[in-house]
């Protein structure tokens, strides 16, 4: 069961063109394309005839026929030929979904159309703003979305998952962790003073000494991290001559199904933004980061799918992570207690 | 009755709570309309942290699993866990001092 009421990310703009796109969001089978002047449609991808995927199908015009009889449906969802025959039955028709492109991705609102407000699309800006260099990808993981939220709350594991990357001892042993909580947010502030800075840092920053660190997390339902991560040189914050980096972390985290997710990320750098070479090799560096943790997840997964019951403890550094799925479950609450 | 010195009293923001190590006690300090107090910083359920929790109506609650404990006397409010321990505080000269001999709460 997932959360309806709430826009979830399907696929970066570039990814869906002309041609029939398929994937599955929270265990819904939607089939996407575009039509002559560009818009994406997102509909069920099961024809309302024999359930063929219309994937399978081709793109005429604005509309999509399916494979197996030629049945075709326009941007509606509404059927409005069935070949052979004079008249289409008035419930040959599959289901559509509201999609709005915002910041390079393309969003589906999951449950009731009328409550589709775009102005709830939470701010990805920075992927698309020029004054930031940005690249994204999409990972699709055999592992269920809360892992990866769970994992981007709790930083302390970039010591051990990370080591040759992007962490170190020092984010485990001198941070100091703020956690707070709204109604349905969850903020986590780490700040390392006077640590040596990661691989990354240094050779994106040029940093020669020990540096301040900082790491702000934003949680929001059902599955949206957002990370600001920087550092300056030590003991020298807001001193303009000091050598300072901001980056942005961005993930959206779709569910695909129960154990499965789609994992749209971006990193994006506030300094030198035309550089193409040092937006890749950002990109680069996190992406190898992230594959580790995409090892650590469907490892996990494996886990959890073999034995559900086993017992969990829980460290200090769950606080933001136990937080969010609180968060998760009361809303899921509330969907269920609203008959949904 | 030994005093220890814990930390500056600005460290410890009006409603916010910090934790800090004095010997080897783990403490937590808080400060509540004005007055500050110190209790054990380690909740009597999982030894979480509860410097990383959140203050309300003068209850901790552990950001785990959400037990509360009084700031006052460090009575448990549940749901998991016993009570904590207290201590003592003073302000001297800016300094937050701390008597942890003297355990103080319930």
């Amino acid at each position: 069961m997932f959360l309806q009421d709430y826009w979830y990310a399907a696929a970066w703009s570039n990814e869906i063109g002309r041609e029939p796109f398929a994937r599955i969001i929270c265990n819904e089978p939607m089939v996407f394309y575009r039509t002559q002047a560009g818009a994406v449609v997102a509909m069920e991808d099961r024809c309302c005839h024999r359930r063929l995927p219309l994937r399978m199908g081709r793109i005429v015009g604005d509309k999509i026929q399916c494979h197996y009889h030629g049945l075709t449906f326009e941007p509606g969802g509404r059927c409005v030929k069935v070949p052979g025959q004079d008249l289409v039955p008035p419930s040959a028709r599959v289901r559509t979904f509201v999609v709005k492109e915002k910041y390079a991705l393309v969003w589906v609102f999951l449950g009731n159309a009328a409550l589709a407000d775009e102005a709830n699309i939470p701010d990805y800006h920075w992927i698309t703003d020029p004054g930031w260099g940005a690249r994204g990808t999409h990972f699709n993981v055999k592992a269920q979305y809360l892992l990866i939220v769970e994992n981007l709350l709790d930083l302390t594991h970039l010591a051990f998952v990370h080591a040759t990357t992007i962490g170190n001892a020092a984010v485990v042993e001198s941070a100091n962790v703020q956690f707070k909580r709204g109604p349905a947010t969850v903020d986590i502030t780490r700040i390392m003073k006077n640590c040596a800075p990661p691989p990354t840092y240094v050779k994106a920053g040029g940093f020669t000494g020990n540096i301040d660190r900082w790491q702000y997390i934003n949680f929001a339902p059902p599955g949206f991290v957002r990370l600001e991560t920087g550092g300056c040189d030590a003991g020298r914050e807001g001193d303009a001559a000091a050598k300072k980096i901001t980056l942005r972390n961005l993930n959206i985290i779709t569910p695909e199904t129960d154990a499965t997710t789609h994992y749209f990320w971006a990193q994006c750098h506030d300094f030198d933004v035309r550089n193409q070479k040092l937006t890749d090799m950002l990109f680069e560096d996190v992406k190898a980061a992230f594959l580790q943790d995409v090892d650590v997840f469907e490892a996990q997964q494996e886990s959890i799918s073999r034995q559900p019951n086993a017992p969990e403890v829980d460290l200090n550094g769950d606080a933001g992570g136990l937080q969010a799925r609180r968060i998760l479950r009361r809303l899921l609450e509330q969907q269920t207690a609203a008959g949904r | 009755m030994e005093w220890s010195d814990a930390a500056g009293v600005d460290e410890v923001p009006e409603g916010e709570v910090r934790g800090v190590k004095v010997g080897d006690d783990l403490v937590a300090l808080y400060r509540i309309d004005g007055k500050v107090y110190a209790t054990s910083n380690v909740c009597t359920h999982e030894y979480a942290l509860l410097s990383g929790g959140w203050i309300e109506n003068g209850e901790i609650e552990c950001p785990l699993h959400g037990t509360r404990f009084r700031i006052e006397d460090g009575r448990c409010l549940g749901p998991y866990g016993t009570n904590l321990r207290c201590f003592r505080s003073r302000v001297r000269d800016g300094r937050i001092e701390v008597a942890l001999s003297s355990e103080d709460g319930a």
